[in-house]
C-alpha cells in the first residue's frame, strides 16, 4: 500500500527524514518496502518558455530554439510538437532523466545546445490522460524557471508499505498516521470535514430506498445523494495525490471516492442516479444467470454466492469489488448516489477469487473494514464534494446499521505478558504505549485493563497486547540479552526420525561409491507416466492432480522416483555431462482413490542411478547388496516386473518374510531410455525405505572359531548357459554337508571353444570343528561335489 | 703367537673396512669365523702351545673373535640400511597419478544444512518428526488460526488438490499434528518439503522448511532468541548475532522476522545484505495461545515458541549459491562444486 509524506503531514507533524520515518515504521511492524522520491528524475529540470524557433543551419530535422528559463538560453531539438510561446520542461546539465539519459552541454551539428526539452517518458511521469505526444506542453500558468517537480506537483515522497494481514486499520493514510503518532508521541491533527447541505425540503429518502437482504454479508450500508452535479476534472492537487499512490484520476466524483478510500481506508462507490431503476438499492446475492458488464470492460456471469448491490431490477455493482458500466458516473451525470458500506470480508474474498478481480476496494474489504468507519468515510466524501463545489448535497443520510460496534474493555495479567516477552517493560512505558495507540489503559496490581478501540479487531488476548508493547518499545531490547539456550525449559531427550536417520546412513554409503545426491521436485507431468510405460493396471497409474498448477510440467504428484531421476539424468546428458552417478531420497504419492477423499500413502523411497560406461548390472547389484547388508533382512532376487526396467537384466528384491518387493534394480528398459533420451547403458535402482526401516536391528550371534585349519579348493566346471550360479553354489553347499564353510564364484568364462556353454570357476572352503581334515576326506568331498553337479546340473569338470 | 692373533685381527679389520656388500660380508664371516675359518683354525693350534700359556691364548683368540663378530654385526646393520635406501631410491611413484579408489560423491547442499540443523537440535533435546506433504486444510491453515477466506491465506499461494486437501505450504502443519499427540513439555523439529504456487529466481514451487516448536511452562522470547542464536552460530560462525523485527504470522503472537549478521561481510555491510550488515533469515514467534488451545493444550499453563527457516535459503547463503534454481536442476557441474 502506498502513502505519501505530504498526505501523512495532513494528519500529523513529521520532523524526521523519510529514511528515519521508514525505519521507525519498519521496526514497529509496518515494513516500508520502498521509498520513492517523485522528483528523482526531475532534478535540474525547469520550466522554460519557447521564445523563438529557427531552422538549424546544418540539419534539416533539427531546429534551434531560444528559451526563457529565467535567463535566455539555447536548445537544439528535433521535436515537432512545439511552437513559440509554449511552456515546456527543459532539462539542464546535470539532469538524470528517467530513461537513463544524462544531460550535458553539447553541440548538435555545430550548434550549441545547453539542454533538452523533455517528453513525459523522459521525466518518468505517469500520463493517465494520454494527451501528450512528443514534448510535454505545460499549462500556461507554469512559472518560468521553476523546478518541474513543483510545477507538476511531483515533489512528494512515497512510501510503499507492506501492511500485515492482521492490521486492516493500517490500510489508510490515517491508519499509518495513527502509528506514527504512537511512535513519535505526537497528536493527530484535527481534520476539517465541514460541508453544507441544500436548504430545500428534499431528503435523500425521496431519491432512494435501500434494502439489505443479508445483514451478515452487509452489516452497514450508507447512502447520500448529490444533485446538480458538475462532472469535471478534479483539481491538480487531488489528481496529483491519486497519481502518487497509483490511482488513475477519472473525474471529480469518482476521484473523491478513491481519495476517501486511500485516506480513510473506506472504499466508496458513486452511482449515476438516473440509471438506478425503481429508485432502489437492494444489497442481495446475485441470481444465477445474472450478468454484469463492469468498469474493467469485462462481463461476468454471476451466481448466488456473489453479493451484489442492485437497483430495483439488476445488479449494478459486484459488492465491494467492482462497479457496473450500467450505472457509473459519466460526464452526463447530474445526480449521484454515494455509497459507504461494510461488507463481510470472507464473502468479498471468495467472490474476488472466483471472478479473478482484485481492486483497491477488495484489498481493503478482504482484510476487514470495520462497520464504524462508514460515517467517517461518507463525511469526508461529502466535505470534498462541498470543497470542490462538485454538486449540491441533499439533506439526510440513509444508514442501515442496527448495531454500532463498541470499544471492548479487556483485562490482562501484566505478569503473564512479561513472562511471554521474557523482559519487563516499565509500567509507565506500558501505559504510555497503549494510550498512544488509542488503547486507554490502567494498571491495578497485576491487572492491566484496556479499552480496545473498535478498529483494533486484532486484539483478543494477552499475547496481542504483548506484541503491541514490544513492537513499540522496540525489539532492540533483546539485542543485548544473552541467555543460555533453552535454560528456561524442561530437560527433554533428543531423538532422530527413524526414516531420516536410516536414509542418512544409506546416503553416506552411496556417496562413498561415488554417487551424488540430487533433489528433484516431487511434482511432475502426466506425460512421464507414459514415458515410464506405466499401464492402467499398475498401482503407479493414478497420479494426484494439482487443481491449480502453475505449469503442466509440475501439475501432478509423482508415483515413482524413476521419472524424476531419468529427467535429471537426461538434463545432465543434454548438458554434455557424462559418466556420473546420482541418488535421491524422496517420497512418492499413491492415492487410495481418485478424486482424493483422504490423504494418499506417502512412501519414502531411495533411488539411485549410474550412467558410467564401466558400470553394469553387477556393479549395481554389489551396491544394493552392501546397502542391504546392514539390515536384518532375508531376501531373494527375482527377475523384476517393473515396467521401466529391462525384463532380462533387472531384479526385484523380495522380502522372504512378507513376500513383498522391497526394491528393484537393473538396466533401464530400452524403450524407456529412448523416451527420456537416456543412454542405453543406464542402470537404476529404488528401495522402499518404509519397508526397510522395520529391519533396522540386525542381530548377530558369534560362534567359536574352529581350532583346526580350514581347507580351500578351487574347481572349474562347464555347464549350460541357463544353469545359474546360484544353483551351482547351492549344489556345492549341499554336497559339502557339515564340512561346508563357504563357496563363491570367482570367474565365469564364455568362449567359442565351449560351444555356447560357460565355464564357472568357484572356490570353496571346508572346515571341521573337531579335527584336521585329511586329504582323503577332502577328496571325497571334491568327488561328491563334481558328481552332484553332474547329476543335478549336467555340469562337467573343465 | 700374539703377533699371529694381531695379524689375523688386522687382516679381518682391513677386509671388513673395505667390504661394500652383504655377499662379501658373508664371505668374510666364513673366511674368519666359519668352521674352517682362520680364527677357528688358530684355536686348533692351541694344542701346540705351552700348557700355562693356553688359557691366555684362548682368551686372546676369543676376544679377537668377539671383536670381529661385533664389527661384522655393525657392518651388516649399516649395509642393510644402505641396501634399503638403495631399494627405495629405485622405487619411486609419480604421486600426482590418479588414485585407484572410486572418487566419493557428495550429499546435496540442502541436506547438508538439514543434517547440521537436525544434529544441533537433537543435541539440544529436540525430537525430529515428519508429517504428510499432502495435507488437510485443517492442519495447514485452520488449526493454525487461518480460517477459510482469512486474509492471511494470501501470504502464501497454495496448491490445492481438492477443496479440503492441499500441498502443505508450510511445515507448521506438523506442529499441529505434534501438539495433538504429544504432551507438553516437548521440543520438536520437523524438516521437510513444502509447496507454493510461486516460481522465480528466489521462489521455487517446491522448497524446504525446518520447523521448530517448543512448548513448556514459562517459555519466552528470550528463550527463542538464545536458541536461534545458538543454531545460527553453528551455521554461520561464532560471531553471528541475531536481531528481531516485528512481523505477522497468524499462528504466532508476537511474531518476528529474525535477521542474522550477514555471513558474507560479517556485519560490515555488503551488496548481499544491501549494506545493512544483516540478512533476513527466518520467521518466528511465540505460539498464539489460540493455536495451543485449538490443539488441546492449556494456554494458561503452557506457552511456546516456534521458528521456521527456509532451508533452501540457508543453503544458498552458506554455500554462496547465486541462483535458487541451480539447487533443483542437479547439474553435475553444480553438484561437483560442492565436494
Amino acid at each position: 500500500m502506498k502513502v505519501t509524506l505530504k498526505w501523512l503531514k495532513d494528519f500529523i507533524d513529521i520532523d524526521m527524514t523519510p529514511e528515519q520515518l521508514a525505519d521507525k515504521l519498519t521496526n514497529s511492524g509496518n515494513e516500508v518496502e520502498e521509498i520513492i522520491y517523485q522528483d528523482k528524475y526531475l532534478k535540474n529540470v525547469v520550466v522554460g518558455k519557447i521564445l523563438d524557433i529557427q531552422k538549424h543551419p546544418n540539419a534539416d530535422k533539427l531546429v534551434v530554439c531560444k528559451v526563457d528559463i529565467g535567463e535566455i538560453t539555447q536548445i537544439v531539438t528535433a521535436a515537432k510538437n512545439i511552437k513559440v510561446g509554449d511552456k515546456v520542461p527543459v532539462s539542464l546539465p546535470g539532469a538524470n532523466l528517467a530513461n537513463g539519459i544524462h544531460i550535458e552541454k553539447s553541440k548538435l551539428r555545430g550548434v550549441e545546445s545547453v539542454g533538452m526539452f523533455c517528453s513525459i517518458e523522459e521525466l518518468g511521469v505517469t500520463d493517465y490522460d494520454g494527451e501528450v505526444n512528443g514534448i510535454m506542453i505545460l499549462d500556461d500558468d507554469a512559472v518560468i524557471g521553476e523546478n518541474i517537480a513543483k510545477t507538476l506537483q511531483m515533489d512528494d515522497v512515497i512510501f510503499d508499505i507492506n501492511v500485515t494481514a492482521n492490521r486492516p486499520d493500517c490500510m489508510s493514510v490515517i491508519g499509518i498516521a495513527r502509528e506514527i503518532s504512537t511512535l513519535t508521541k505526537k497528536p493527530l491533527k484535527k481534520q476539517d470535514l465541514y460541508y453544507e447541505t441544500c436548504n430545500d425540503d428534499e431528503d435523500v429518502k425521496k431519491y432512494i430506498d435501500v434494502e439489505v437482504k443479508d445483514e451478515r454479508l452487509c452489516p452497514r450500508y450508507m447512502a447520500c445523494a448529490v444533485k446538480d452535479v458538475k462532472i469535471e476534472k478534479s483539481p491538480k492537487w487531488l489528481r496529483a495525490r491519486l497519481v502518487s499512490v497509483g490511482i488513475k484520476p477519472i473525474n471529480n466524483i469518482v476521484d473523491i471516492t478513491n481519495y476517501v478510500l486511500v485516506e480513510y481506508g473506506q472504499p466508496m462507490h458513486a452511482f449515476d442516479y438516473n440509471y438506478l431503476e425503481g429508485k432502489k438499492i437492494i444489497v442481495r446475492p446475485a441470481n444465477n444467470g445474472e450478468r454484469i458488464l463492469t468498469l474493467n470492460h469485462n462481463e461476468y456471469d454471476l451466481d448466488s454466492s456473489m453479493l451484489c448491490v442492485c437497483d430495483g431490477v439488476k445488479p449494478v455493482v459486484i459488492a465491494g469489488i467492482i462497479g457496473g458500466m450500467n450505472s457509473c458516473v459519466e460526464p452526463t451525470t447530474t445526480t449521484t448516489i454515494l455509497e459507504s458500506a461494510c461488507f463481510d470480508r470472507a464473502s468479498i474474498r471468495r467472490t474476488s477469487r472466483k471472478i479473478g478481480v482484485r481492486t483497491d476496494s477488495t484489498a481493503r474489504f478482504e482484510k476487514g473494514v470495520d462497520c464504524s468507519l462508514q460515517p467517517l468515510g461518507m463525511q469526508r466524501a461529502l466535505s470534498l464534494v462541498y470543497k470542490l463545489n462538485a454538486g449540491k448535497i441533499v439533506k439526510g443520510q440513509i444508514d442501515t446499521v442496527k448495531q454500532i460496534p463498541q470499544d471492548k474493555t479487556m483485562t490482562f495479567s501484566l505478569n503473564k505478558i512479561y513472562k511471554l516477552l521474557g523482559v519487563e517493560i516499565p509500567k509507565d512505558d506500558v501505559l504510555d504505549i497503549l494510550n498512544n495507540l488509542g488503547i486507554k489503559s490502567s494498571i491495578n496490581g497485576d491487572d492491566l485493563t484496556c479499552l480496545v478501540p473498535y478498529y483494533r479487531q486484532d486484539i483478543e488476548c494477552y499475547s496481542d497486547i504483548a506484541e503491541e508493547l514490544i513492537r513499540i518499545y522496540g525489539y532492540s531490547v533483546y539485542d543485548s540479552i544473552n541467555a543460555k539456550p533453552l535454560s528456561g525449559t524442561s530437560v527433554t531427550i533428543g531423538k532422530h526420525d527413524e526414516i531420516l536417520h536410516l536414509a542418512r546412513n544409506l546416503k553416506q554409503q552411496l556417496c562413498s561409491y561415488g554417487f551424488y545426491e540430487c533433489v528433484n521436485f516431487s511434482l511432475c507431468s502426466l506425460g512421464d507416466r507414459d514415458k515410464l510405460l506405466i499401464d492402467e493396471q499398475s498401482e503407479l497409474y493414478n497420479m494426484i492432480k494439482i487443481a491449480n498448477p502453475i505449469s503442466e510440467d509440475i501439475g501432478y504428484l509423482r508415483t515413482s522416483m524413476a521419472n524424476s531421476m531419468f529427467n535429471t539424468v537426461a538434463r545432465n546428458l543434454s548438458r554434455k555431462n557424462s559418466e556420473f552417478k546420482l541418488f535421491e531420497v524422496g517420497r512418492v504419492y499413491l492415492p487410495k482413490e481418485l478424486p482424493l477423499t483422504e490423504l494418499p500413502n506417502e512412501i519414502n523411497m531411495l533411488s539411485f542411478c549410474t550412467v558410467c560406461k564401466k558400470d553394469d548390472f553387477f556393479v549395481l547389484k554389489g551396491v544394493v547388496e552392501n546397502l542391504l547388508r546392514d539390515f536384518d533382512l532375508k531376501y531373494k532376487l527375482d527377475y523384476s516386473k517393473k515396467c521401466f526396467l529391462h525384463s532380462g537384466i533387472s531384479a526385484d528384491i523380495i522380502d522372504l518374510r512378507t513376500n513383498e518387493i522391497i526394491g528393484s534394480f537393473g538396466k533401464v528398459h530400452p524403450k524407456v531410455a529412448e523416451n527420456f533420451d537416456l543412454s542405453e547403458n543406464t542402470y537404476y535402482s529404488e528401495i522402499n525405505l518404509d519397508k526397510l526401516v522395520k529391519y533396522q536391528d540386525k542381530k548377530h550371534s558369534v560362534e567359536m572359531i574352529s581350532k583346526y585349519p580350514y581347507v580351500d579348493r578351487d574347481l572349474a566346471i562347464i555347464c549350460d548357459e541357463d544353469v545359474t550360479v546360484d544353483s551351482i553354489l547351492q549344489s556345492v553347499k549341499k554336497s559339502c554337508g557339515h564340512l561346508y564353510y563357504s563357496a563363491k564364484v570367482f570367474d565365469i568364462y564364455r568362449g567359442k571353444e565351449l560351444n555356447g556353454k560357460k565355464s564357472v570357476a568357484f572356490t570353496f572352503r571346508l572346515e571341521s570343528k573337531e579335527k584336521t581334515l585329511t586329504d582323503e576326506e577332502i577328496n571325497q568331498v571334491v568327488n561328491k561335489i563334481l558328481k552332484d553337479l553332474n547329476f543335478r546340473l549336467k555340469a562337467v569338470l573343465r | 703367537m700374539l703377533e699371529q692373533i694381531d695379524a689375523l685381527l688386522n687382516e679381518a679389520k682391513s677386509k671388513i673396512n673395505s667390504c661394500q656388500d652383504l655377499k662379501t660380508l658373508n664371505d668374510i664371516r666364513v673366511e674368519f669365523l666359519g668352521k674352517q675359518g682362520k680364527v677357528t683354525n688358530l684355536l686348533h693350534t692351541m694344542k701346540d702351545i705351552d700348557k700355562e700359556q693356553r688359557p691366555k691364548f684362548g682368551q686372546l683368540v676369543n676376544s679377537a673373535r668377539n671383536e670381529i663378530e661385533e664389527l661384522l654385526k655393525n657392518l651388516q646393520i649399516s649395509l642393510n640400511e644402505k641396501a634399503i635406501e638403495q631399494k627405495m631410491a629405485n622405487e619411486r611413484v609419480d604421486i600426482s597419478e590418479p588414485s585407484k579408489i572410486v572418487e566419493k560423491g557428495e550429499i546435496h547442499p540442502l541436506h547438508k544444512v538439514f543434517d547440521k540443523l537436525i544434529d544441533a537440535c537433537v543435541a539440544m533435546g529436540f525430537t525430529v518428526i515428519t508429517g504428510p506433504e499432502v495435507e488437510y486444510d485443517y492442519y495447514n491453515f485452520e488449526a493454525l488460526n487461518v480460517p477459510k477466506d482469512h486474509p492471511a491465506r494470501d501470504m502464501q499461494d497454495t496448491f490445492f488438490i481438492t477443496d479440503n486437501i492441499l500441498m502443505r505450504s508450510q511445515t507448521s502443519s506438523v506442529q499441529v499434528r505434534a501438539m495433538e499427540t504429544m504432551k507438553p513439555p516437548f521440543k520438536i523439529v520437523s524438516p521437510g518439503r513444502t509447496y507454493r504456487a510461486d516460481s522465480d529466481a528466489t521462489h521455487s514451487p517446491v522448497f524446504h522448511q525446518f520447523e521448530g516448536l517448543v512448548v513448556d511452562e514459562n517459555v519466552s522470547l528470550v528463550d527463542l532468541k538464545s536458541m536461534l542464536t545458538q543454531l545460527l552460530k553453528m551455521l554461520f560462525g561464532e560471531n553471528t548475532k541475531i536481531r528481531f523485527r516485528p512481523s505477522y504470522f497468524p499462528f504466532t503472537e508476537p511474531s518476528v522476522e529474525v535477521d542474522a549478521t550477514c555471513p558474507s561481510c560479517g556485519g560490515k555491510g555488503c551488496r548481499l545484505c544491501k549494506n545493512t550488515g544483516f540478512m533476513e533469515l527466518l520467521g518466528a514467534g511465540m505460539v498464539n495461545p489460540k493455536v495451543l488451545e485449538m490443539s488441546g493444550i492449556d494456554s494458561n499453563k503452557y506457552s511456546g515458541f516456534a521458528f521456521g527457516p527456509g532451508v533452501d535459503r540457508l543453503a544458498m547463503v552458506v554455500n554462496k549459491i547465486p541462483d535458487l534454481r541451480m539447487m533443483f536442476e542437479n547439474d553435475m557441474k553444480f553438484l561437483e562444486q560442492l565436494k
